[in-house]
């Protein structure tokens, strides 16, 4: 209900990792990524992890709502694990080496939406994307639509809340309802909460148009992106760090 | 029937949101809950149905005491029904039908049963049964609200919580409205715990009033004591004296004499005032 | 400027919504549009900046037709459009962000961003909350910052669809005043609302009922001469006033000062 701190939304502070260029955060997220993918041993996780670790404390937000961001995903991992090790028998070291990279990438990806504002990270994919235009790919839209990706998260976990409140208030309680029981109801939820969202994105598109964004084509920007000396410096130490992980 | 709370507080996130309050609320009577925003109203009427849950305090219903929790937990208050501030805060099922009955499918009611309660709850709000395989959230505001509304009602609740039940809505849909929730809490004696911000609305339906300002209860009256007598009390929480009671007040400042009309309603006010203003040149010198 | 010439509108074929609009709002005016739930109002609204087209008819505004995909953005430029529910008109997720956002589509360059943005916030008094995030404020403040992305893009017309029905009293009065303000430096501002204390303050009303214009003229003869009752709206309370005490003085929208006069007359 009166929770100020939402679910994957930006934090503000001003810590280097905020500071840093949007397009910065956004290739070292991407270089990272495929690091893990190349991942084989311990040491290398291990060390992938303290690179990981490092950046969350430089970034200065607070442990326990990044825990809070990492929590949903706890549930499919746990599922990951399980199947690993019944089904595919490939024994426990890879199942784990699998999660862990999951952990570690989905620990990336809200440190990024945690220490960036959307519009800025819609900015920087633009800019990266920019080349692409030329091709005719609508790129200015495409980071439209990721920020607006962004911004909906939260409103539907709100939404989410509200359904359950108002089943409670008409003397159902989802939580404390059986396993099957509980199960069905969410699923029930589905729909309705479908419905309310697509309507509300209805409204929204209808605000953007009447705001005059026209195709997006032409849009000045009030945010020039520039690379800066600490973007440089943290960009190439980042990337010497991969290099040696993946050298390890 | 009783609710009763005693030093009730509530806090969320290290911020006081409700503070001591202490309060009765008595069977059959129609209570408006009126502050500005941010005042408390919302949280003390979900902490009426359990649904935010206090920190401190006592809260009993019946005699019967009712569990808070400082972490947050809810746990539903029997018999309380709360409807919502906006339809689409409340409203999750796929048709009207649905809608209606859930309240009662989850009590494990029987099916024809549900069927004649849904009839009779539509009746009662004057809802057309054409509705009732259509999509709630697809409605018109006002019918939209009237299903909201429909949809706690069904439960037969004894204190119906009703949160800005008329925001958005038209002056005539607004008025009927009012009247049909009236006459439903007069006509079953149930209690009404009516949040709102339409300051006239108060004056003409309630019968006690609770102000709260910055999380406090600051009073709670009778509606003729507050608006006659002790309007100043409106002026501290910072709300408007409805337009009835300033024009009161402006004839009494205008002709020197005291009036006492019989209530704070706008009929009873407007009654008394117009001899006054018919003989104002016998009264006033200029 | 603004112009409906023979404007009818439908979702649903045979399920008109509008029928036969013909009227022109003049620059500098301040009009309100009043009707009950389901009068048509929002849908007159959307027509008004080419967010729908009409099905018969067309609306103009200056040289611009809605009909014309190639005027759409021109008219959506000098068209503002703010919406009634608070919540869904939050595009971007800080307030600041909120006015620069229709500021870069109007091409306004960068430099100049700043100094817009302080303005129209400065306009609707949240200078204070530029760096607020959409959950920390108010359904009256978010109002005022759907107001000031829209006066921020310096339109030549404002169309407010019903923006004050969600808001408490005060919330109302700070939205109104912004409107008034604005009116007063030479903006065209039309008012959707079916608060009819809200219609004594303007210079002309236009009553839409089922879709179609019953009445268009000043408030006062509005009260003088249609059964409001017939288009689910009812008299404000300056009007049963003047009723209750048989006043034949011309109605004004503050009644104390009505009721003043006359007293000290007599």
């Amino acid at each position: 209900m009166a929770d100020n701190v939402l679910w994957g939304q930006y934090i503000p502070s001003d810590s280097v990792v905020h500071r840093l260029d949007p397009r910065t955060k956004l290739l070292s997220v991407l270089a990272f990524t495929f690091c893990c993918l190349f991942l084989t041993t311990w040491g290398g996780y291990a060390a992938a992890t303290v690179l990981a670790g490092g950046q969350l404390l430089l970034s200065r937000v607070p442990f326990r709502t990044f825990g809070r961001a990492i929590k949903p995903v706890l549930l499919i991992v746990s599922f990951t694990l399980l199947y690993h090790l019944l089904v595919t028998r490939e024994g426990i070291e890879s199942g784990v080496f699998v999660v862990w990279r999951i952990l570690l990438f989905v620990s990336l990806a809200s440190l990024l939406t945690l220490t960036t504002k959307p519009l800025e990270l819609a900015k920087g994919l633009e800019q990266l994307l920019k080349p692409l235009s030329a091709w005719g790919v609508p790129v200015e839209a495409m980071a439209l639509t990721v920020m607006l990706a962004i911004r909906f998260i939260p409103t539907i976990s709100q939404e989410l809340d509200r359904m359950i409140l108002a089943q409670q208030a008409r003397g159902f309680d989802i939580k404390s309802a059986s396993g099957h029981r509980q199960g069905m109801a969410y699923l029930s939820l589905v729909v309705p909460l479908l419905i309310t969202t697509i309507q509300r994105a209805g409204q929204l598109a209808m605000t953007i148009d009447a705001r005059a964004y026209g195709n997006g084509k032409g849009r000045t920007s009030y945010r020039v992106l520039t690379f800066s000396r600490i973007d440089y410096a943290a960009g190439g130490l980042l990337l010497a760090c991969i290099l040696l992980i993946l050298y390890l | 029937m009783v609710y009763e709370l005693k030093d009730v507080g509530v806090r969320i996130n290290g911020k006081d949101i409700l503070q001591s309050v202490s309060c009765t609320l008595q069977k059959g009577r129609w209570i408006s809950v009126i502050g500005q925003a941010g005042a408390g109203k919302s949280t003390f009427a979900q902490v009426i149905t359990g649904l935010t849950p206090f920190c401190t305090g006592e809260y009993t219903h019946n005699g019967q005491s009712l569990p808070g929790d400082r972490r947050g937990k809810r746990t539903a208050v029997p018999q309380a029904g709360y409807v919502f501030q906006f339809p689409e805060q409340q409203i999750f099922e796929t048709t009207v039908y649905k809608e209606l009955a859930f309240a009662l499918k989850v009590k494990g009611a029987a099916p024809d049963k549900l069927d004649e309660a849904v009839k009779s709850v539509m009746g009662q709000l004057g809802l057309p049964e054409s509705l009732l395989q259509q999509n709630p959230l697809q409605l018109s505001g006002g019918l939209k609200r009237l299903v909201a509304i429909a949809s706690v009602l069904i439960a037969e609740p004894e204190l119906l919580i009703l949160d800005e039940p008329t925001a958005g809505l038209d002056p005539l849909s607004r008025i009927a409205l009012l009247k049909k929730l009236q006459a439903w809490q007069r006509e079953k004696r149930r209690t009404v715990l009516f949040i709102s911000h339409q300051i006239e609305d108060v004056a003409e339906y309630s019968d006690e009033v609770m102000i709260f300002t910055q999380g406090r209860l600051l009073a709670h009256l009778e509606v003729n004591e507050l608006f006659l007598r002790q309007s100043k009390l409106l002026e501290q929480a910072g709300l408007p004296l409805p337009e009835p009671v300033q024009l009161l007040r402006w004839m009494e400042a205008a002709s020197g004499r005291s009036l006492e009309p019989a209530s704070c309603r706008e009929e009873d006010i407007l009654r008394l005032v117009r001899p006054v203003w018919q003989s104002r040149g016998l009264h006033h010198g200029g | 400027m603004l112009v409906f010439d023979q404007v009818d509108y439908h979702y649903r074929r045979g399920v008109p919504v509008l029928r036969q609009l013909s009227f022109t709002i003049r620059q500098g005016e301040f009009t309100s549009i009043i009707g009950g739930n389901g009068s048509g109002k929002s849908t007159l609204a959307k027509l008004m900046n080419g967010l729908l087209q009409p099905r018969e008819g067309q609306v103009k505004l200056g040289q611009l037709n809605t009909l014309n995909p190639e005027d759409l953005r021109g008219i959506r430029e000098r068209a503002g459009l703010v919406f009634q529910n608070p919540e869904d008109q939050f595009i971007t997720t800080s307030v600041h962000d909120e006015v620069v956002f229709g500021l870069e589509n109007l091409r306004v360059p960068g430099e100049q961003i700043a100094d817009r943005v302080n303005e129209a916030l400065r306009a609707v008094h949240m200078e204070e909350y530029a760096e607020a995030m959409p959950h920390q404020l108010s359904g009256g403040q978010k109002q005022r910052v759907a107001l000031a992305a829209v006066i921020a893009m310096k339109p030549a017309i404002l169309i407010v669809d019903e923006a004050t029905s969600m808001l408490d009293p005060q919330g109302r009065q700070s939205i109104l005043d912004v409107l008034h303000s604005l009116h007063r430096q030479g903006m065209t501002i039309i008012h959707i609302t079916h608060h009819m204390e809200e219609i004594l303050s303007s210079g002309r009303v236009l009553l839409l009922s089922r879709g179609e214009i019953v009445f268009d003229g000043t408030p006062s003869a509005l009260f003088g001469n249609v059964s409001l009752a017939e288009h689910s709206l009812a008299l404000p309370f300056a009007v049963r006033l003047h009723q209750a005490l048989g006043l034949r003085a011309p109605l004004c929208a503050d009644w104390k000062e009505t009721i003043t006069g006359l007293w000290s007359m007599s």
